[in-house]
């Protein structure tokens, strides 16, 4: 396998010594790095790391209170809003309920920033939507209720939507956490087939290490660790930061690291056998 | 769910029905073909002129409100996400209340115009009221302001009840004739406003229905769209505190209209197009114009309030849509 992380022509995203702080809290601080053009990017850092934060400073929902993120060279908060969200589409966690719309109409939503006041659907809209909804492998199920869907269908669903948006930055804030094994291998390859720059935080370590070329490690709103895979975790890091005990090997299919937790903390440490 | 291309003719059939039937249908009974011959110029009798006069102003302010007010409904159930939002919860019906009782206890003022002017004001000191308190928090903006809109509509009706205490007995009947909800003021003269608010609303929502429907998922959600999500909401807020306040101004409090004319087209046709934004105006026109015949024709020489019959009618109507749709839920 070519490893795409030594040959990247451009730079996407650019973040620049940037620091979020509300009142005297500071929720981070100082972050710099920068994503590649086509690279798979993984977020990862225990709970209250600030990734969530991070990257809502990097989709324009918060303003950082210091330093700067350029988007091609410009500053995010230069730009419109609505021409932002032309390039950057966002899956998130998860989505509220309480409404009845039917899966096109959810996909359909990624036209939004495409749209003028009372621009309506052309047939390539149409298209585009049918397209993206076959992608994510949920044609039999277009005209349900996006609340009839089970957990992972919904994220799929999500997905979609940023395939209808045309993106060139995906970013995605833990999309597969409460999802069964299989969803979340499969909504992440799925991030991964759309072969656009993707940003997503992992909660799985092991899936960030089969999937992504780089990885940002954050640890109390500071950035701790960047790299390949093989780079950041480490047995180092995954005591300082996680507080855990493992080994690292190398995983037979990918050959990154694989980490093997190990057990036994309650009784000081001492494994059970 | 039934497609809109289909509801759409038959709501349109509908419309025009009950045109017909409002027109026909009152104290002095009027032949449809009587009906038919008086828009065509061809009459001119008593009956013409009760047409023209009487039920053509009311009927249109009734399909107007019944319109306006479904729509206000939908709006705010879509910018707040709460299914329960409508002008009542916000407090834009108990501050028009609120202006009129005002402008009757303490002025004397007892003529039609001049209380359309003081319900207007006090549903815009409402909604300016809530927007202070709650319409730049951002992080919770729309918890605060589903708090702040009960809160702030606890607070007028409380003043409404100590005005009334004081107010005479005949004051009291007014304003309590007032607040139930009326369309025998309707004149020609006074329509064009709710018309034109109406209708103004309706472009309003159609060139914002992606963003609003955006919404639905959420603000974060919308906001990664590219939508200034505090810029629509409150936008659209004052746009159906607008709506609201013209129509109340003109017929009183007339509620439950826009808490449930939006529940029903969802039932059927579900909220993802346009044409669920037409069809919910359309339906509430519709359901306005039969309260109205009812109002007309329920007792002898005598007018039932509309808003008796909205919550009567509509709360039955809307339990047993409930109902059913707990029967048919599969999950």
């Amino acid at each position: 396998m070519a490893s795409p992380s030594t040959n990247f022509e451009s730079i996407l995203l650019s973040v620049n010594s940037l620091g979020w702080q509300v009142a005297d809290c500071v929720i981070l601080a100082d972050i710099s790095f920068q994503i590649p053009t086509g690279s798979f990017i993984g977020l990862l850092g225990p709970n209250g790391a600030g990734k969530s934060s991070l990257l809502r400073c990097l989709y324009r929902y918060v303003q950082p209170t210091s330093g700067n993120v350029y988007y091609n060279n410009r500053d995010i908060w230069q730009l419109a809003a609505k021409d932002y969200a032309k390039d950057v589409a966002v899956v998130l966690q998860h989505t509220p309920q309480q409404f009845q719309l039917k899966v096109t109409d959810v996909v359909a939503l990624g036209l939004v920033p495409h749209k003028t006041w009372f621009g309506s659907n052309t047939r390539e809209d149409a298209e585009l939507v049918s397209y993206a909804i076959d992608k994510v492998g949920l044609s039999h199920k277009a005209q349900m209720q996006f609340e009839s869907l089970s957990g992972g269908e919904k994220q799929r669903v999500m997905i979609a939507r940023a395939i209808v948006q045309q993106p060139k930055l995906l970013i995605m804030d833990e999309p597969t956490s409460h999802l069964d094994v299989k969803y979340q291998i499969q909504i992440m390859e799925l991030a991964k087939s759309l072969g656009i720059t993707v940003l997503a935080s992992f909660h799985d370590l092991n899936l960030a290490s089969a999937i992504c070329d780089r990885l940002l490690l954050l640890d109390n709103g500071h950035l701790v660790a960047e790299g390949r895979p093989s780079e950041v975790l480490t047995e180092q890091t995954l005591s300082d930061v996680f507080g855990v005990c493992a080994q690292i090997n190398s995983h037979p299919q990918h050959q990154g690291p694989h980490i093997t937790y190990l057990y036994g903390y309650i009784n000081g440490g001492k494994s059970r056998d | 769910m039934i497609k809109p291309a289909v509801m759409m003719p038959v709501v349109l059939l509908l419309v025009l029905l009950s045109f017909a039937a409002a027109l026909a249908i009152g104290a002095a009974p009027i032949s449809f073909a009587e009906v038919f011959a008086s828009l065509s110029g061809q009459e001119s009798s008593l009956a013409q002129s009760i047409i023209w006069q009487l039920r053509m102003p009311r009927s249109l302010l009734a399909f107007v409100a019944g319109g306006g007010l479904a729509m206000a409904g939908l709006i705010l159930q879509t910018v707040t996400r709460n299914p329960l939002a409508d002008p009542y919860l916000f407090g834009i019906s108990s501050g028009a209340s609120f202006g009129v009782v005002i402008a009757m206890t303490l002025t004397g003022i007892g003529l039609g115009f001049y209380l359309s002017i003081a319900a207007f004001l006090g549903s815009l000191l409402a909604i300016f009221l809530l927007l202070l308190i709650a319409g730049f928090n951002r992080t919770q903006q729309v918890e605060s302001m589903l708090l702040a809109g009960v809160a702030l509509s606890f607070l007028f009706s409380a003043f409404t009840s100590l005005m009334l205490y004081w107010s005479d007995p005949q004051a009291v009947t007014a304003i309590m004739f007032w607040t139930l909800g009326s369309f025998a003021r309707a004149d020609w003269q006074s329509l064009w406003l709710p018309v034109f608010v109406v209708l103004l609303c309706l472009i309003f929502m159609l060139a914002n229905q992606r963003r609003l429907t955006a919404l639905l998922l959420g603000d974060e959600s919308a906001a990664t769209l590219g939508i200034n999500v505090t810029k629509l909401r409150i936008g659209m807020l004052l746009l159906s505190s607008l709506l609201t306040a013209s129509i109340v101004s003109l017929c009183g409090g007339i509620g439950f209209v826009g808490l449930m004319i939006p529940h029903i087209v969802r039932y059927f046709i579900g909220q993802g197009s346009r044409w669920s934004f037409i069809l919910t105006a359309l339906v509430g026109g519709v359901f306005m114009l039969w309260v109205d015949i009812f109002s007309r024709v329920a007792l002898d020489n005598q007018e039932l309030p509309i808003g008796i019959i909205t919550a009567a009618i509509g709360s039955v109507f809307f339990l047993i849509l409930l109902y059913f749709r707990r029967r048919q839920s599969t999950f």
